[in-house]
C-alpha cells in the first residue's frame, strides 16, 4: 500500500533547544550557514505583563500535497513520489535554475552552495530505509515532532491526526495543503512569503508554451494542407504545369 | 533521358547538412522528452515514454546535453575550417530582396496549400518571381537556424555549466525558457524544411542533390532561375 509520510508537531512542548537542528546538519553533513529544518519563534511580548509568553515552532519540508516547486520545476527534477507522498529531487535530473527554491513560500529550499542543485529534508530517506526516525524526531527531548505514515491506521501520527485538533501553517494566494500539522495551535502562522513563481517560469507557461503550440501546430497544419494537396493532383498535372511555365 | 546536371552542393556542405539534421532531430526529440509533464505542450506521454526508452530521466539529460555539446564543437570546426565558406552561406541566407521574395513566400504558400486556381480566385497571377540559390522559405529558414542555433547553443552551455559554475540562477532558469523558444521556432521551420525535402515532389531533386550535389538542369532553371542564370554566365 501507498504511504503518505507526514509530521505532526505538538509546538507546545518545544523548548527551542535546537537539538534537531543540530542532528540534521550532522546527519546530512550540511553546509557551513545552511539549514534544512527550523524553530520559528514568537517572541514574548512583555507588556503583557505576567500573561507575556513565547512560543516555538519546529518545521522543515512540509511535503505539501500541491507542492508549488514541483509546479515550478521545468524539466520534472522536483517532484512528489506517490508511493511516500514525499517531495523528492533527482540530483541528475536537475539543472540547478533555482525555480523551485523562489517557488517555496516556506523557503525550505536552498542552494547547495558546492553541488549548486538545491537541497531540503528528505524525512532522513537513509535513516527510513534502516527503520529508523528521522534524525530531528529521534533527537527531540520533548518529542515534540511526531513523524509516521498517515495511511497506516496504528501510526501515532495518524492516530494523533484521528483524535486531535490541528493547525496548518498556510499560504497565499495557493494553498500549498501542506503535510506538517500542528496539535492545537502554533505561533507564528503568518511567516510564510507569497507563493511567487519566477518571471522565467511565468514567461514559460504563459508565453513561450502557447507559442510552442501555435508555431508547431501552424506549421503542422500548413505541411498536412500542403500533403493532402499533393495526393490530390496526380503527378502528370503537376508536370504539365511545370511545362506551361516553362514555355512562359 | 540523360539530363544536363549543375553542380549544387560539395561534399563539406552535404556532410555537415546531413550531421546537422541528424542531431537536430534527435536533439528536438530528447529535449521535448527532458520537459516536466506539468507543461509539456505535448502532453505528459512524451517526457515519460522517452525516460522510458533511455532508461532514466538523468540518462535522457546526459544523451541531449553531450549531443548538444557535440554538435556545437563540430560546428564550431566547420565553420572556423571553411570560414569563406560559411561566410558565403550567411551572406547569401540574409540576402533578401523585399519584393521578390516577400511575393514569393505569399504566393508559393498559397499555391502549394491551395492551388493555382485559389491564387487566381486572389486576383494573383501563377508566375512566381524567379528565385536566386536559395529561394525565400529556404532563406526564412537559413535565417532562422543560424539565429536559433546561436542562442540555443549559447543558453545550452549555461544551462550545462549551471551546477558546475554558475552561481546566478536567474540567469540558468532563463536560459532555460529562452532554449525551449527557439527550439520551438525550429521545430516549426523543421517540419516544413522535412517536408519539402522528403514529401513534396516539386523538391525531390533538390532533396537528391542533397546526395549526389548535383541537380538537374530544369529544375534549376525553374526553381532557383537567377542562380541557373549565373552558373550560365560563368561558363
Amino acid at each position: 500500500m501507498k504511504k503518505k509520510y507526514a509530521m505532526v508537531v505538538d509546538s507546545s512542548v518545544c523548548i527551542d533547544c535546537k537539538a534537531c537542528m543540530a542532528s540534521c546538519k550532522v546527519q546530512h553533513d550540511l553546509p557551513r550557514g545552511y539549514w534544512r529544518n527550523w524553530i520559528k519563534e514568537k517572541r514574548a511580548d512583555f507588556s503583557m505583563g505576567k500573561y507575556a509568553y513565547a512560543h516555538f515552532q519546529p518545521g522543515n519540508c512540509m511535503h505539501c500535497d500541491n507542492p508549488t516547486c514541483v509546479h515550478a520545476c521545468p524539466s520534472g527534477a522536483t517532484y512528489k513520489d506517490d508511493d511516500t507522498g514525499m517531495v523528492r529531487i533527482n540530483e541528475g535530473l536537475c539543472i540547478g535554475c533555482g525555480n523551485c527554491i523562489v517557488a517555496c513560500p516556506y523557503s525550505a529550499r536552498y542552494r547547495h552552495p558546492v553541488r549548486r542543485v538545491p537541497d531540503k529534508c528528505d524525512f532522513c530517506q537513509d535513516r527510513l530505509a534502516m527503520g529508523l526516525q528521522p534524525a530531528c524526531v529521534d533527537t527531540c527531548p520533548t518529542k515534540a515532532r511526531i513523524f509516521g505514515d498517515l495511511n497506516d491506521p496504528e501510526s501515532e501520527a495518524a492516530n494523533l491526526l484521528g483524535t486531535r485538533e490541528t493547525v496548518k501553517i498556510t499560504t497565499e494566494p495557493e494553498d500549498t495543503r501542506p503535510n506538517m500539522y500542528y496539535l492545537a495551535a502554533t505561533e507564528p502562522m503568518d511567516w510564510p512569503g507569497e507563493v511567487k513563481y519566477p518571471a522565467a517560469h511565468r514567461a514559460m507557461t504563459g508565453f513561450v508554451n502557447p507559442l510552442f503550440k501555435i508555431a508547431v501546430g501552424l506549421s503542422g497544419l500548413g505541411v498536412a494542407a500542403m500533403f493532402i494537396k499533393q495526393l490530390l493532383t496526380s503527378p502528370d498535372s503537376s508536370g504539365q504545369e511545370e511545362k506551361k511555365q516553362e514555355e512562359a | 533521358m540523360q539530363e544536363k546536371m549543375i553542380h549544387r552542393h560539395d561534399r563539406g556542405s552535404m556532410f555537415i547538412h546531413w550531421f546537422n539534421a541528424a542531431c537536430w532531430i534527435i536533439l528536438t526529440l530528447t529535449g521535448l522528452g527532458l520537459l516536466s509533464g506539468d507543461i509539456n505542450p505535448l502532453g505528459a506521454w512524451w517526457p515519460n515514454a522517452m525516460r522510458a526508452l533511455f532508461g532514466s530521466p538523468e540518462m535522457l539529460l546526459n544523451v541531449h546535453m553531450y549531443l548538444g555539446l557535440f554538435w556545437a564543437v563540430v560546428m564550431l570546426g566547420y565553420i572556423l575550417a571553411r570560414f569563406r565558406h560559411s561566410l558565403a552561406f550567411v551572406r547569401e541566407a540574409v540576402n533578401i530582396s523585399p519584393s521578390r521574395d516577400f511575393t514569393w513566400i505569399i504566393k508559393r504558400n498559397i499555391q502549394l496549400t491551395l492551388g493555382d486556381k485559389a491564387l487566381n480566385r486572389l486576383g494573383m497571377s501563377t508566375d512566381i518571381p524567379p528565385q536566386g540559390f536559395y529561394n525565400a522559405g529556404q532563406k526564412a529558414f537559413a535565417q532562422l537556424s543560424i539565429i536559433a542555433g546561436i542562442f540555443l547553443v549559447i543558453t545550452g552551455v549555461i544551462m550545462f555549466l549551471s551546477t558546475m559554475v554558475i552561481d546566478n540562477v536567474t540567469l540558468v532558469a532563463w536560459s532555460r525558457t529562452i532554449h525551449f523558444l527557439f527550439a520551438a521556432l525550429a521545430l516549426a521551420g523543421l517540419l516544413v524544411h522535412i517536408y519539402m525535402a522528403a514529401v513534396s515532389r516539386d523538391e525531390r531533386p533538390a532533396f537528391r542533390s542533397m546526395v549526389t550535389g548535383v541537380v538537374p538542369e530544369s529544375y534549376a532553371r525553374h526553381h532557383h532561375e537567377l542562380w541557373y542564370r549565373q552558373v550560365k554566365e560563368k561558363i
